[in-house]
């Protein structure tokens, strides 16, 4: 509580016109390099060895894929997500390092696409992980995925004025609604290995809705991730 | 190709209450009862080279109460395909594993277990594969509803911009809109939609497609 | 419920471990996982997990109108869509007792030849990139984008053509289209040598290939291994050949095969494949002019279509093996039953597991994109 009230203060504190520029600075930096995970959910990736490789070179954009979610700035979700692939994306994005954006590629992750009477596919990407950036399309063309990633860049770089790169914070603000629609696909004793409140505590970022009936629920399942024990 | 057919067809008729319909060049289907359909299987593969297993489907005939399996066999050697149906009851879906015959009905009869809730006696995995996130009714037989299921579990995106707000404001907007679409109500709208145009296509084409 | 696959687990007091490769990893093709046991670094049991893909296509079709599923069809295989199309409109040509025109079903053979070519294009660069060699990657792709562009050319879709409808294609060639597709041809054969420095006789790629997922002509066909993955085992079957269905009777070409069956001799097969669908398509190229007519038989209206009562299997040949349609209809507006026999389901599955048990960890992956298996086949 206290720690809140400092960065509060802080944050009040800033007049000075030349406080930002650092900052500015930094998002300008990070725009400028992004490394990107794609994950393949969906027919969006054959669109991707294009956009990666000679002919369309996402590389002169300062983007390059990543092979570990661990170092990677973007999750690409390339197409629908079944609900047993949306386990793993969850995983997936709540390993990756904050700052972190999200992009949805086609239309099934905007609203199920022509996958919407399906039993299988989750239709929102939105509910479950916040999206900075949509490309729709079935499936857009390596030119559009380029324009979104020029959209996304963008986006960072104006972060501080606009407040829209931000939208990994939401998930820490937010997360009691994301839990709730993940427990409601997934079940009431649904639990991922990243403890994402301890997280949300650490770096000042927990809001109103971090809090919740679902993770009062969580607490009730949680079960610690203890080492595996090694043995030669 | 007639010594060809006089031959399978010796082979094939020594199957208690066998139906053979010649369909077309390369294509033999054949209806067995449902206890025969390994001897046929048997006899097929040892006596006449069908060795390779292209598929297994299962179709639910539910005004029947019957799931029927259709087993479709290929041979190199004579470059023919038979396709052997059989029915079994519905409520009681049980059948035997082809696996000692045939290795990939593994894959096949896994994946009717699981759409189907068919189980395979004597198949080495009866278990959970592609599904194995999905707690409800095996999803492809015909009375589990996708629709609805669908209405019940997600949500959907609301998309009303600016200029769709300003065009509606002004008494225009979108004419059927998606949530209408989504539900069967619209299923209605498309069957008169489609009676009408059925009238036109039988004035047009005259007999239409149908026998 | 926690997630079972993030953790590797040790089983019980042997030293061997149990670890999960994918759904999301580099060694893996597409959207797809394996649970492997291994001992040091051998694998000692593979176990396939599939199901990351599945989006209920033959409960999708049920619902939707005979034309309705032509727009969903091709999404089953990505890299090679147009065999799907052909397959699923070759099934509902045969319920309904009617037959494309001459010409409309040259233009499908050109259609498939061409996503063929595209589709081993794309798998020479994967197949490449597991033995870390990137750069016939970068021109697999290339290429391929090359072929992508005629698509879009004559089909209007880079990747998803919808050309096809049952009773034939939807459009007409577009004017000089012939001669870009004669341009394209000339190229991708002047590429032939580099591609064989570059990969095929490449000493690197050669010895990484070689003598990795050996797979006998017994076990293939116990396993119902089919297309090129058989006929680098030496049996020279073909549906094209075989089983014959639009104009391949009347169209000249060989049949490679290789005898050793293993990933060298799979991705051989391919390379001369790539060359007979070129030669396919140059006698395309010269008899289409020759062929007038009509490009559709006339359907009724779709929206008020029904077909008649029966079922048909239709077969096609696609890139990765025997493609196959089962279509039921009751007489209704809509199919009754569609079932998909992907050839990847058979490749992906039972056959992976089976080479993938005692070989080592870092050829998992190359044995996987060798087999050219495609995981939204097997899902569905």
């Amino acid at each position: 509580m206290k720690k809140e009230l400092l960065i509060k203060e802080k944050q009040a504190k800033r007049t000075n016109p030349l406080a930002h520029v650092f900052d500015d600075f930094i998002d300008f930096c990070q725009s400028k390099s992004l490394f990107m995970l794609h994950y393949c959910t969906g027919c969006g990736a054959i669109e991707l060895p294009p956009a990666m490789t000679s002919r369309f070179d996402m590389e002169r954009l300062g983007i390059q894929p990543m092979v570990t979610p661990r170092q990677a700035d973007i999750l690409l979700v390339t197409g629908y997500v079944s609900v047993k692939t949306l386990k793993r994306v969850i995983l997936t994005y709540e390993q990756m390092q904050a700052p972190k954006y999200v992009i949805g590629i086609c239309s099934c992750t905007v609203n199920g696409g022509m996958y919407w009477q399906s039993y299988a596919t989750a239709k929102k990407l939105n509910d479950y992980m916040p999206v900075d950036v949509y490309i729709a399309g079935c499936m857009p063309r390596p030119e559009a995925v380029l324009e979104g990633l020029q959209r996304l860049k963008e986006n960072i770089k104006n972060d501080r004025k606009q407040q829209k790169g931000s939208a990994w914070k939401e998930y820490f603000a937010n997360y009691d609604t994301y839990l709730g629609n993940q427990q409601h696909l997934f079940g009431d004793d649904w639990q991922t290995p990243v403890d994402i409140i301890a997280e949300a505590k650490l770096y000042g970022l927990e809001g109103e809705g971090t809090y919740g009936k679902n993770t009062e629920k969580l607490a009730k399942v949680q079960q610690p991730l203890l080492p595996q024990e090694m043995k030669l | 190709m007639n010594d060809l057919n006089n031959k399978l067809n010796d082979i094939l008729s020594r199957v208690n209450g066998i139906k053979i319909t010649h369909k077309r060049n390369r294509r033999v289907r054949v209806d067995v009862p449902a206890d025969s359909l390994t001897t046929l299987l048997e006899l097929i593969k040892g006596q006449a080279s069908y060795v390779h297993l292209s598929a297994i489907t299962c179709v639910d005939w539910i005004k029947d109460n019957e799931f029927e399996l259709v087993y479709h066999v290929w041979s190199y050697e004579e470059n023919c395909l038979i396709s052997a149906h059989t029915r079994i009851d519905r409520d009681e879906a049980k059948f035997v594993s082809v696996y000692d015959l045939y290795k990939p009905a593994d894959f096949f009869e896994r994946d009717i277990y699981e759409m189907y809730g068919v189980f395979f006696i004597g198949s080495p995995r009866m278990e959970k594969f592609i599904l194995t996130e999905w707690h409800g009714m095996p999803p492809m037989r015909k009375d589990f509803d996708s629709e609805a299921y669908v209405q019940e579990t997600f949500n959907w995106t609301e998309y009303n911009p600016d200029w769709l707000q300003e065009l509606t404001d002004q008494g225009g907007g979108i004419a059927i809109k998606p949530e209408d679409i989504r539900l069967s109500g619209c299923l209605h709208n498309m069957a008169t939609h489609r009676q009408r145009d059925k009238l036109k296509a039988t004035q047009k084409v005259g007999k239409g497609w149908k026998s | 419920m926690r997630p079972e696959n993030y953790q590797a687990v040790q089983l019980g007091e042997s030293n061997e471990y149990e670890i999960f490769i994918g759904p999301n990893h580099p060694g893996i093709e597409g959207n797809y996982a394996l649970k492997l046991v291994l001992d040091g670094d051998i694998v000692v049991k593979g176990t396939t997990d599939a199901g990351y893909l599945h989006r209920g296509f033959e409960k999708l079709m049920e619902g939707r109108l005979w034309i309705q599923n032509l727009a969903i069809v091709p999404r089953i295989c990505v890299p090679d869509p147009a065999p799907m199309e052909v397959s699923y409109s070759l099934a509902v040509e045969e319920i309904m007792g009617i037959e494309a025109p001459i010409r409309a079903q040259w233009i499908r053979v050109m259609q498939l030849e061409l996503s063929r070519v595209a589709a081993h294009l794309f798998t020479f660069g994967g197949h490449a990139a597991t033995t870390g060699m990137y750069t016939p990657m970068y021109w697999g792709v290339a290429d391929r984008d090359l072929v992508l562009d005629l698509f879009e050319d004559f089909t209007g879709g880079r990747v998803y053509s919808i050309y096809n409808i049952p009773g034939g294609v939807r459009r007409e060639l577009p004017n000089g289209f012939l001669e870009k597709l004669s341009n394209l041809l000339d190229y991708l054969e002047s590429r032939q040598n580099d591609y064989d420095n570059l990969l095929f006789t490449n000493q690197i790629f050669v010895q990484r290939a070689k003598g990795v997922g050996i797979l006998s002509k017994e076990d293939a066909l116990d396993y119902g291994v089919t297309g090129p993955n058989l006929r680098a085992c030496g049996l020279a079957f073909d549906v094209r050949r075989d089983d014959p269905y639009l104009v391949y009777d009347q169209l000249d070409f060989d049949i490679p095969t290789q005898q050793a069956g293993d990933a060298w001799a799979r991705i051989l097969v391919r390379r001369d494949e790539l060359f007979q669908s070129i030669r396919i398509l140059r006698q395309v190229i010269e008899k289409l002019p020759t062929i007038k007519g009509p490009i559709r038989t006339p359907i009724p209206n779709p929206l008020s279509w029904n077909v008649r009562a029966g079922e048909a299997y239709a077969r096609v040949e696609s890139s990765k093996g025997e493609l196959a349609y089962y279509v039921v209809s009751d007489g209704g507006d809509k199919p009754y039953r569609v079932h998909v026999r992907g050839p990847s389901s058979m490749h992906a599955v039972q056959t992976l597991e089976y080479l993938a048990k005692g070989a080592r960890l870092e050829d998992v992956a190359q044995i996987m994109f060798s087999l050219d298996a495609c995981p939204p086949e097997v899902d569905r």
